[in-house]
């Protein structure tokens, strides 16, 4: 029973993870259209950059995690604007090839800049609580939390704020939201800017429990793509529900079966949901 | 568009010789004869992408996944059960089939974006597998000592000419093969489907049965592409059936040429002499060839050869326009050609 | 043709597309005669993985054959009479057996490589289905799977201690600190697995009672708190643990916050002083693991370590995937000068024994190996591993090595 505790707790944290990585994929998903395959080199990016200012310019952890957001937030921008943008009326495959230029790009760059030895980050946070007889670290609790506090943030900001409201409206219908004054070419990069701004958040967070290196996104993309995908393309509540599902679907089986088995079972999941609803649990009408 | 009138046809025809005689040339550079084979293989798996994407329009990801079972049905049995490799690549081409008749059973129900990234994960479930199912495949520590070919005591095929040849020529077929396909009916089905499936449906197209039929064949190339690319390269690794393979495989058609019958070749030709060339760069080389990626789609959407495919669209229009003029009648260019594939790729679902 | 825009920016790029492809075209048509013009130079050929996943594993391989490189071209090289220099190429292979073999190839034809070094079991084995048939070369060969000796390539030379030596001498150890009970959780590399079942067996022999397999590809894991829990829920005496350096850091340290008191057998892919780059030492103790360069106790070991640090950056650690490269560019160097050829891999490789007893005292960095076996694996006798102890000491052991035939 400690075990699955445990166990219960590690699979929410990584869900967590997993779900502000794949809020910020859905989100580009619903407004640009395009599966965009560099998401996982700007976690990787993400994690540097916090890297960067938390160990060689010495800022807080907090801060160094908002700095490099903010230095995310400003390359997704010019990632749409110099490599999507072109791209607008190009079948997705050219998207996919695009990110994955860009993929190769900034993995190559970070391995120039930091080498391609692993890093530790360090953090200040430490310690533990003993719940229910488990051993929970405090950076785990915290990486719990924020991502509950970031998804309150960011469904105020897309409902009640203007700028997210032109991402809601857009991603629910493209053409009306450009007829009642709304640019759609400020949003695309509003969105990706976003996307790499909360993947920032989550790179900075698990960096600490795991170690940086320029192939660390390789792993979490895949994932990350069944998720969004097992919660229906641009859905918000299915990317949330699709990562909790599916992290703890993970943690549990390589508790309980086998890690091999941990492994396949967000694929297996997510191809036995298609099966049943091809597009996703949560899909909404598919915009043509 | 007839025959050896068309530039298109030449072109093809100018490719395929140029590739004909790179043993002439190269026959004692080991190295350079290798490298090619390898993109021929890659090359048959690519146009087997390209009958369902560039007549279907939809992006199947699994093509790695194939690939790699077929390489490890040749490799496993030619090693572990001792077959001969013509009897272990027939059994690469019905297991292949069956399997991607299957996964195309559940696949084809998804559209466009999800079939895509659901072809991907059954690419990268069967990735999986093949890396951890030790007992059978032999996981990481991989499968040595596939066997060449049997020449039937005619031909030895473990020389690097011979095995080009081979490849070579089973790579013509299956640019026959394609070439074939878009000329029949099932083509213009294919093309009807990804022009609008609603439509094609509504005219009573069985759109359903054709799609399962492409993905099959798609399959099936693609396992025939992995079979000779194991007993070509004699070891190979589960990093034979990566989604990073089919990730190349894309690569390999854009760079080329979407829907087009040279394209695929060209573009295994060219990016696999990229990736060669930019080995001096080492680990940087990738921030050298990112950009020169982005740029390619960026900038040559429609792939060289459908790019060199415009320049003899513009010329045969300008000709139309001219011939019109000269009648004196002007009604104008005439509406494109439904099976020109290459030129009407761009515009697809830009709606 | 609805919409095709940038008319004007076309012609550009189609012609800087084929000034690519025809500069392509030459490189690859014209580097084939360049040995003519430099005949003072042979070439050493290296493909290993230089960017992706394993780009760490690669660099540190290639720092060690630059450095010595660099140290043989300083003492001058003579063959037949004439000075000759040492040159390194370097190839990217990104870990995938095929492109290393595409790699070595290129390297045999274009370079004119007599050598080719490979640092990873797959590509080696994809290598030896080519360089003892049309093309001639050399594998140095560094890995500790003896599998590739097992092949009888007779142009192959093993590099570091089969792998197998390590599990009886581990186990010992192991049992001795810990108890009877361990846990697996080694990497799922082909290596990490080959490992697992190697020390399955040994601990089974020694009566030992083993939990279920808990292999973890460390690569993939994002959080190694889940694999760990679920390993200590078994209350094992040892566990088994192994794959890159830093990771096998994190999981040790986790095991112990988790409570974990018993030994570590540490897979030899791992390097304990490395490790404590990532976390404090004091979460590494009570560990069993192979012995780090530093504690070696060679001729020209302290140098070796001096030269390093100046070459690479402060908190790197020279590890043996370094130290040994080291020294084994400097036999090939050797047996390159006593065969009298740069272009015979055949006589070069047959200097290789002579060589052993002839290379300077400075290359002897981490236990230079006195012999060298008839399937052509490098030896020392006096092979020693460690025991890191609660006072961050490490204490030697000797380990007592194997036969390589399957």
């Amino acid at each position: 029973m400690t075990l699955f505790i445990q166990q219960l707790f590690n699979g929410f944290a990584l869900g967590g993870v997993y779900c502000l990585a794949a809020i910020g994929l859905t989100l580009v998903f619903g407004v640009l259209r395009i599966p965009n395959l560099a998401h996982g080199s700007l976690y990787m990016l993400g994690a540097y950059v916090t890297y960067f200012f938390l160990t060689t310019v010495g800022v807080p952890y907090v801060a160094a995690i908002g700095i490099a957001a903010l230095v995310l937030f400003c390359l997704g921008i010019l990632l749409e604007r110099l490599v999507f943008r072109p791209l607008q009326n190009s079948p997705h495959t050219h998207h996919m090839i695009a990110a994955i230029g860009a993929m190769f790009f900034f993995q190559a760059v970070a391995q120039a800049i930091w080498g391609a030895d692993f890093r530790r980050m360090e953090t200040p946070i430490s310690g533990s609580l003993h719940i229910l007889g488990a051993e929970i670290s405090a950076q785990r609790i915290v990486i719990i939390v924020t991502a509950v506090v970031v998804l309150a943030l960011l469904t105020w900001f897309i409902k009640r704020s203007i700028h997210g409201q032109t991402i809601e409206a857009t991603e629910q219908d493209r053409t009306g939201a450009a007829l009642v004054g709304i640019n759609p070419s400020m949003v695309a990069m509003l969105t990706l800017g976003l996307s790499a701004l909360l993947v920032t958040i989550a790179a900075g967070l698990v960096a600490p429990i795991n170690l940086l290196s320029p192939t660390m996104g390789d792993s979490l993309n895949l994932k990350v793509f069944a998720i969004i995908i097992l919660g229906g393309l641009g859905s918000l509540p299915g990317a949330i529900v699709g990562s909790f599902v599916l992290a703890i679907a993970e943690t549990m089986t390589s508790t309980y079966i086998s890690s091999a088995v941990g492994e396949v079972i967000a694929f297996v999941v997510l191809v036995a949901v298609l099966a049943i609803k091809p597009t996703g649990l949560f899909s909404k009408a598919v915009q043509r | 568009m007839n025959g050896l009138k068309n530039p298109r046809v030449i072109g093809t025809l100018v490719v395929l010789l140029l590739l004909a005689l790179t043993p002439v040339v190269f026959g004692n550079e080991n190295y350079i004869m290798r490298v090619v084979t390898v993109g021929l293989c890659s090359a048959i798996a690519v146009y087997g992408m390209n009958i369902i994407l560039g007549f279907t329009g939809q992006l199947s990801l699994a093509q790695g996944g194939f690939f790699g079972i077929g390489a490890y049905a040749v490799g496993l049995l030619t090693t572990d059960y001792d077959w001969s490799f013509w009897s272990a690549f027939a059994a690469a081409v019905v297991g292949t089939a069956v399997i991607g008749y299957l996964s195309g059973l559940i696949a084809l129900r998804t559209k466009d974006e999800y079939f895509a990234i659901f072809t991907m994960a059954i690419g990268f479930i069967i990735y999986l597998t093949i890396s951890r199912w030790e007992s059978v495949t032999h996981a990481h520590s991989g499968v040595n000592n596939v066997k060449f070919p049997e020449g039937g005591g005619i031909l030895d095929f473990s020389t690097p000419t011979a095995m080009f040849y081979l490849v070579f020529v089973v790579l013509l077929v299956t640019v026959y093969i394609t070439f074939a396909i878009r000329r029949s009916s099932v083509g213009r089905t294919l093309l009807t489907i990804r022009t609008s499936e609603d439509l094609a449906d509504a005219i009573g197209v069985s759109v359903g049965m054709s799609k399962q039929l492409a993905f099959a064949a798609s399959a099936v190339l693609g396992g025939v592409g992995g079979a000779f690319y194991a007993t070509v390269v004699g070891f190979i690794g589960p990093d034979a059936a990566s989604v990073d393979k089919t990730f190349e495989f894309l690569m390999f058609i854009l760079v080329g040429g979407m829907g087009t019958v040279a394209g695929p070749l060209v573009g295994s030709m060219i990016v696999t002499y990229l990736f060669e060339f930019f080995q001096d760069f080492q680990a940087y080389r990738f921030i050298v060839l990112g950009p020169i990626i982005i740029a390619l789609v960026i900038f040559a959407p429609r792939g060289i050869v459908g790019y060199l495919g415009g320049f003899v669209d513009k010329r045969n229009r300008k000709k139309r326009v001219e011939a019109a003029r000269s009648e004196a009648n002007s009604k104008s260019s005439a509406p494109h050609d439904t099976t020109d594939a290459s030129a009407s790729t761009h515009a697809e679902r830009t709606k | 043709m609805n919409s095709v825009p940038r008319r004007v920016g076309r012609p550009i790029l189609a012609t800087a597309v084929m000034g690519v492809l025809a500069l392509t075209a030459t490189a690859c048509g014209s580097s084939g005669g360049s040995d003519s013009g430099d005949a003072e130079s042979v070439v050493i050929g290296y493909t290993g993985p230089l960017s992706g996943g394993g780009a760490a594993y690669g660099e540190n391989v290639k720092v060690g054959l630059e450095m010595a490189v660099d140290d043989l071209n300083k003492d001058g090289l003579e063959v037949d009479g004439k000075k000759v220099t040492i040159e390194l190429k370097s190839l990217d292979d990104k870990y995938a057996p095929s492109t290393a073999a595409s790699n070595a190839q290129r390297l045999a034809d274009q370079d004119k490589a007599p050598v080719v070094v490979s640092p990873n079991a797959g590509a080696i084995k994809a290598i030896q289905q080519i360089n003892n048939g049309r093309s001639k070369f050399m594998i140095s060969a560094y890995t500790s799977d003896p599998a590739i000796v097992q092949s009888d390539n007779p142009l192959t030379m093993m590099i570091p201690p089969n792998f197998e030596s390590y599990a009886k001498p581990f186990t010992e150890q192991a049992m001795k600190h810990g108890g009877k009970k361990l846990a697996l959780m080694g990497t799922q590399s082909e290596y990490g697995q080959q490992w697992t079942k190697s020390i399955t067996d040994a601990w089974k022999k020694a009566d030992g009672e083993i939990g279920s397999d808990n292999s973890i590809d460390y690569a993939t894991v994002s959080d190694f708190a889940g694999p760990v829990s679920k390993a200590l829920a078994e209350k094992p005496d040892s566990i088994f643990v192994g794959g890159p350096s830093q990771p096998t850091a994190l999981i040790m340290e986790e095991a112990r916050k988790q409570g974990f008191k018993g030994s570590f057998l540490v897979m030899d892919q791992a390097k304990l002083d490395e490790m404590g780059t990532v976390t404090k030492l004091k979460n590494l103790t009570n560990a069993v693991g192979v012995l780090p360069v530093k504690e070696y106790e060679d001729p020209g070991t302290q140098d070796f370590l001096k030269k390093f640090a100046e070459k690479t950056s402060k908190d790197k650690v020279a590890t043996s995937e370094t130290a040994l490269n080291y020294q084994s560019m400097a036999i090939i160097a050797k047996a390159i000068e006593l065969a009298g050829t740069t272009s015979d891999p055949e006589k070069i490789r047959a200097a290789i024994p002579d060589a052993l007893s002839k290379v300077d005292d400075k290359y002897k960095v981490n236990g230079f190996p006195t012999e060298i076996s008839d399937q052509g694996h490098l030896k020392n006798p006096e092979l020693e591993a460690t025991y890191l102890n609660d006072d961050e000491k490490f204490e030697k052991f000797p380990v007592e090595q194997v036969s390589d035939s399957k």
